[in-house]
């Protein structure tokens, strides 16, 4: 779903991404793990089009995103790190416009079943976006990536500043649409949430990706001992 | 404190690249209007100088003349354009310039500069007082609305009270940062306005104590516009609204007050028109006598009065010619009835002057504009004053002419010719605008209200930045 | 996405009161502005009505003065006041000569405090002692009027300013953007669409307060149906204009600030600064000659014409032998002599005051070249033809009285040079004045604004197509 051929993107003599080589097929979801400036947000930047590639390509559905911009849009959904929404429109109120300026005509019916399913508490539907939380507008993110019925998910940073709780839910989520068959690109710096929504994790580092992981094959010790060390991090001795 | 607030801002201030356009933009305007009024400027007092001196030859070049014909024929007063009508041209494109004097009739100034240009004059020109009355405001405008709002936006103004800064100095630091460009940018225009004016030849009239004046007034005009515009920064919660709030205050106080004052002093206050004031006037002076008309009541009163004062019965009898003497009452009577006119005209005028001031309690720049052209001599009070004096000047020439022909004809010689030399013992027209301290006392209540303005705008801002 | 933006931008104007602000905001202005230009129109009405009356008084005093003169009686009159000497109803006895208004007349001041509405010519005097120059306070004048045009030409353009500089930055600072951008649309599109439902909710609460302000001061605007829709074109294709340089200004620019800053230089450029320099240049181009001096020659004139006033008028009877034939005394007095030599006077003035009118002539040939360079001088000078109150409409009316002038003189000269007695029978074949209007305003300029505006949003589309996204996603 989500593939990337020598992605490179240079500003001025800084990489900022250096011949990434990525696949994210249906079903997975593929966890980018790395310090700030290490080229997470520009990878997903450039999957969504938002910024042309120096060199390589990105495809979405097979499709080469920088030809079609506008439509490989139409199979993904993109959650960034502080989602903003409307904040004088309620939840169903944007909702339905971005849903509606994508192209999908819904009832009220099933924007609410969209923002139940997102498991936003129904007493919230009506409410205005000013008063959620940032758990609470995430949960209408991923409603609009339900409605859209999106093959890929770009999410960048999404459990940062969410409480345990919410970030628990917010894992969740991400399963269920896991076995929907959706493909899930998330950039992050939570080890622990990344070993338990992950199938795939990428560690990455001035702009290039050091090592890729399967979730399931390592404990959290193990790829935190993985991270520390593609950080080239020396274990204090004590 | 301040001093580190002041060069951090004046370092953002100089750091941004639209402060640079903006400031760039000023000065090239201002210098290309300066030129401009320059220019003009000369132009018409050249103009007035030949004027002037070629209607004086043409006075004293009557000839051999009755002296009642030549109060007919008159003569003209002519508007001198003063030294500081250069930084502003006040009412001066509006007010006429010259003044036809002559027996029977005060007249109005006529020929001013608006009726003689197309439409497209009224919307303003490119002078030094629109930079220094509307466009330095918006500048101020631009440089200082985000003044606290960036720093609310940016978070950083929770990282300054962390650092326990007392307001009022980080306030008075910024304010001082927006006031210096400012100052820097007037007072070089006025240096140079100053030093060009001062090295003319012919300015009896150029002072630097008005220069001065004016210089404060308009500093002042800018702290008020400082003060109002960071009060709003202060306030707002975005820059954006503050952004809105302040140009919605400039808006009111540079354009829409005072058009709103005219219409509002119009309606209440009319002046008659011009058909209208005239025909009152012929009413009056009906009433009264007329020096032409032997026959009529008032005439006949008069001759018995003075046929009774001199202790004689016959008019060629009097020592002196009755038909001038009379004409000389009758002119005493006119000149009355116009001043009773005039009076009234004067009234509406101050009377549409006190909703100006009335009106400046929303718009600072309604006591500064007043102020300002009084002190450059371009304002409407001067233009009365100017009139009055002509008038004054027509009433003793006519008193000069008809007492030459009453001294040196008897009653009923028409015929009298005044010597070809006569007309230059008349004393020619000067005419000394109101001096400054005159002015400043005239207008006490423009620099009142200025002075609220300027404690009130400081003294909101000190409570509001308290807070902050 | 139309219908969805449509639906919630509706909805986010209501909700952030953007709406209702304007509604009272536009309500207030036209209403003030309205109001205003009525009185003034009413002023005006009165005014004229008033000098009418004031004649028809006067006439009917002549009438029973005549009476009684050609009955032989005894009057108490002056005896160069009575009517039956030609040049006494010449000159006692003139004809009102007024510009009434036009039904638009309240939508703009134009020139109308500047210029009198009414003279009355007489037979003596020259034409330059006609002062067309209103009695008003300088001050008015400097200050101008707050009139409807005033509102639409400075104020509307800063209202939009308002309402469309931060449609896409706004965005971009709050974050929403992001979101946006990753929908399956193009930016420049959506843009467009905020901004044409923003202009088309705009010209919606402009016609709607306007027709309530109209229907509200008792104007009906279905009356004067050309006159309105004019209006209305014109306001809204110069509405058309600012949201086409919002829209530029959006996608070019960045930050909400930058791109407020960046509008209202515009509004400065446009509208203050584009009209003076052209007037400046105009009149730098195309001095006037100067009327200080003219006083000079025409004084100059009349001394020599005084002097040698018998000569005039000898001249003037060779000229015109019919005045010498019909009239047996063969009484010359001094009106004879005036006359002749105001005829000279006026003749050999010509030159002169022809340049006057010569060079405004110039000037305004000059502005009408090159007021395309802003839209506001275009639509101000439209709003003064429309209401009849521009320089053109005052030169008009000037032409006309100056002829009115003529003619009422001539019609007093046979009477004068054949000594003849003007008597009641004379009295209903005194020349009247009626004003020709120019043909009403075209609407010739509502087709160009538009394509000027729409021309301004095809650049923004095509520039910002060929310019990177980036530039849209990260303010520069």
């Amino acid at each position: 779903m989500i593939i990337t051929n020598n992605l490179t993107k240079k500003y001025g003599e800084q990489t900022a991404l250096d011949h990434l080589e990525l696949e994210v097929k249906q079903g997975e979801i593929y966890c980018l793990l790395g310090a700030n400036g290490a080229g997470k947000t520009t990878t997903i930047n450039l999957l969504l089009g938002f910024i042309e590639p120096t060199s390589g390509s990105a495809f979405i559905n097979q499709l080469n995103v920088q030809e079609n911009p506008k439509e490989t849009k139409r199979f993904l959904a993109y959650i960034p790190e502080n989602l903003m929404l409307y904040p004088s429109l309620s939840a169903v109120e944007n909702l339905d416009y971005f849903s509606g300026i994508a192209g999908k005509k819904l009832s009220d019916a099933d924007l609410k079943g969209f923002l139940a399913e997102a498991g936003l508490q129904t007493d919230a539907f009506g409410m205005r976006i000013s008063t959620f939380s940032k758990g609470m507008r995430q949960k209408v993110g991923i409603a609009i990536a339900l409605a859209k019925d999106a093959k890929v998910l770009l999410l960048d940073e999404p459990t940062s500043g969410l409480d345990p709780k919410a970030s628990n839910e917010f894992g969740l989520l991400l399963q269920k649409l896991r076995t929907k068959g959706v493909a899930t690109l998330m950039a992050t710096h939570d080890l622990f949430r990344a070993k338990e929504v992950g199938t795939h994790i990428g560690i990455m580092k001035d702009g290039s990706l050091r090592q890729q992981l399967v979730a399931e094959d390592i404990s959290l010790s193990e790829l935190e001992q993985a991270y520390l060390n593609t950080m080239e991090y020396k274990e204090l001795v004590l | 404190m301040i001093s580190k607030t002041f060069l951090k801002e004046t370092r953002e201030l100089m750091r941004d690249g639209r402060v640079r356009i903006a400031f760039l933009i000023v000065i090239v305007l201002l210098g290309v209007a300066a030129l401009i009024s320059a220019r003009q400027y000369k132009n018409v007092n050249e103009q007035y100088e030949l004027a002037k001196r070629s209607e004086r030859a043409i006075w004293d070049n009557q000839g051999e003349k009755n002296p009642h014909s030549a109060a007919h024929y008159g003569t003209y007063a002519f508007k001198p354009k003063y030294p500081l009508s250069l930084l502003d041209q006040g009412v001066d494109k509006y007010a006429g310039t010259s003044i036809f004097l002559e027996a029977h009739k005060r007249n109005e100034a006529q020929f001013s500069a608006a009726t003689d240009q197309t439409g497209l004059a009224r919307f303003g020109d490119l002078t030094p007082d629109f930079i220094l009355l509307f466009i330095i405001p918006l500048l101020i405008v631009l440089l200082g609305y985000n003044s606290f709002t960036k720093e609310r936006e940016m978070g950083t103004l929770t990282l300054l009270k962390s650092q326990g800064v007392s307001a009022w100095r980080w306030a008075l630091g910024k304010w001082t940062a927006l006031f210096f460009p400012v100052l820097i940018i007037t007072a070089a225009l006025f240096l140079v306005a100053g030093i060009v004016l001062s090295n003319l030849d012919d300015f009896g009239v150029f002072s630097w104590s008005s220069l001065f004046i004016m210089f404060v007034v308009f500093v002042a005009y800018y702290i008020i516009f400082i003060n109002i515009v960071l009060l709003i920064s202060s306030l707002a919660k975005r820059s954006g609204i503050s952004l809105v709030v302040a140009l919605c205050i400039w808006i009111i106080a540079c354009l829409a007050a005072p058009k709103a004052a005219s219409n509002i002093a119009e309606s209440k206050y009319p002046y008659p028109t011009r058909q209208e004031f005239a025909a009152n006037v012929l009413k009056d002076k009906k009433e009264g006598l007329d020096g032409h008309n032997p026959w009529s009541k008032q005439a006949k009163l008069l001759q018995e009065q003075v046929l009774k004062e001199h202790g004689v019965d016959s008019l060629h009898q009097l020592p002196f010619n009755f038909d001038a003497y009379r004409m000389q009452k009758g002119e005493e009577h006119e000149a009355e009835v116009y001043f009773k006119h005039y009076n009234y005209l004067k009234d509406q005028y101050i009377k549409q002057s006190r909703i100006y001031k009335g009106l400046a309690a929303i718009s600072p720049y309604l006591p500064a504009r007043f102020l300002s052209m009084s002190i450059a001599h371009t304002d409407y009070a001067t233009h009365w004053d100017f009139a009055d004096a002509a008038e004054s000047y027509r009433i003793a020439t006519q008193k000069f002419l008809n007492d030459n022909f009453a001294e040196n004809s008897e009653f009923g010689q028409w015929s009298y010719r005044a010597d070809a030399d006569f007309w230059k013992e008349l004393p020619a027209f000067e005419y000394n605008p109101p001096e400054l301290g005159t002015i400043l006392s005239d207008n006490r209540s423009n620099l009142f209200i200025l002075g609220i303005w300027l404690m009130a705008s400081f003294g909101l801002l000190m409570f509001t930045t308290k807070t902050i | 996405m139309l219908s969805y933006n449509c639906k919630y931008e509706l909805k986010l104007l209501l909700r952030s009161r953007w709406i209702q602000l304007l509604s009272i905001m536009l309500l207030l202005l036209f209403g003030f502005s309205i109001y205003n230009g009525l009185e003034k129109v009413e002023k005006r009405k009165r005014d004229i009505t008033a000098a009418k009356e004031e004649v028809k008084e006067n006439d009917a005093v002549m009438l029973k003065l005549l009476d009684s003169v050609e009955g032989g009686m005894e009057v108490s009159a002056s005896p160069w006041t009575i009517p039956t000497s030609p040049m006494a109803v010449g000159n006692y006895h003139p004809r009102v000569a007024a510009m009434e208004p036009q039904s638009m007349a309240f939508i703009a001041t134009g020139q109308a405090d500047l210029f009198t509405h009414y003279v009355k010519p007489r037979v003596s005097g020259d034409d330059s002692a006609l002062n067309f120059a209103e009695m008003t306070s300088p001050v008015q004048l400097l200050f101008g009027s707050f009139d409807l045009a005033f509102v639409i030409v400075y104020l509307l353009p800063l209202l939009i300013i308002a309402f469309s500089y931060d449609v896409l930055s706004a965005e971009r600072e709050s974050g929403s953007l992001r979101l946006l951008a990753a929908q399956p649309i193009r930016i420049q599109s959506w843009v467009l669409q905020k901004l044409g439902l923003r202009f088309f909710w705009l010209s919606i609460l402009v016609i709607g307060s306007l027709t309530i302000i109209f229907f509200a001061v008792g104007l009906n605007p279905f009356t004067e149906m050309t006159g309105f829709l004019g209006l209305l074109g014109l306001i809204i294709t110069y509405m058309l204009f600012w949201f086409a340089l919002a829209f530029l200004i959006n996608l070019w620019v960045g930050t909400s600030a930058k791109n407020a800053v960046a509008l209202l230089g515009l509004w400065v450029v446009f509208v203050l600064l584009a009209p003076s320099m052209l007037n400046q240049l105009g009149n730098t181009l195309y001095p006037m000659p100067s009327r200080t001096l003219m006083i000079n020659q025409m004084r100059d004139l009349k001394a020599e014409v005084t002097k040698k006033q018998d000569e005039i008028l000898d001249n003037f009877l060779r000229d015109h032998p019919e005045y010498a034939i019909n009239d047996t005394t063969q009484y010359r007095g001094f009106y004879h002599r005036y006359m002749a030599s105001q005829k000279l006077v006026k003749e050999e003035l010509a030159p002169v005051v022809d340049k006057f009118e010569g060079q405004l002539q110039k000037q305004q040939d000059w502005i009408g070249r090159f007021k395309w360079v802003s839209p506001a001088i275009i639509v101000q000078e439209s709003l003064n033809q429309m209401a009849g109150t521009s320089t053109r409409d005052y030169e008009n009316f000037r032409k006309q009285v100056v002829g009115f002038a003529s003619d009422w003189r001539q019609h007093f000269m046979p009477f004068l040079y054949n000594n003849q007695d003007f008597s009641q029978k004379d009295y209903p074949n005194l020349p009247k004045f009626q004003f020709e209007q120019r043909s009403s305003a075209s609407f010739g300029v509502i087709p160009v604004l538009l394509l000027i505006a729409i021309a301004l949003f095809g650049l923004g589309f095509t520039v910002s197509r060929s310019s990177k996204k980036g530039n849209i996603l990260t303010a520069n």
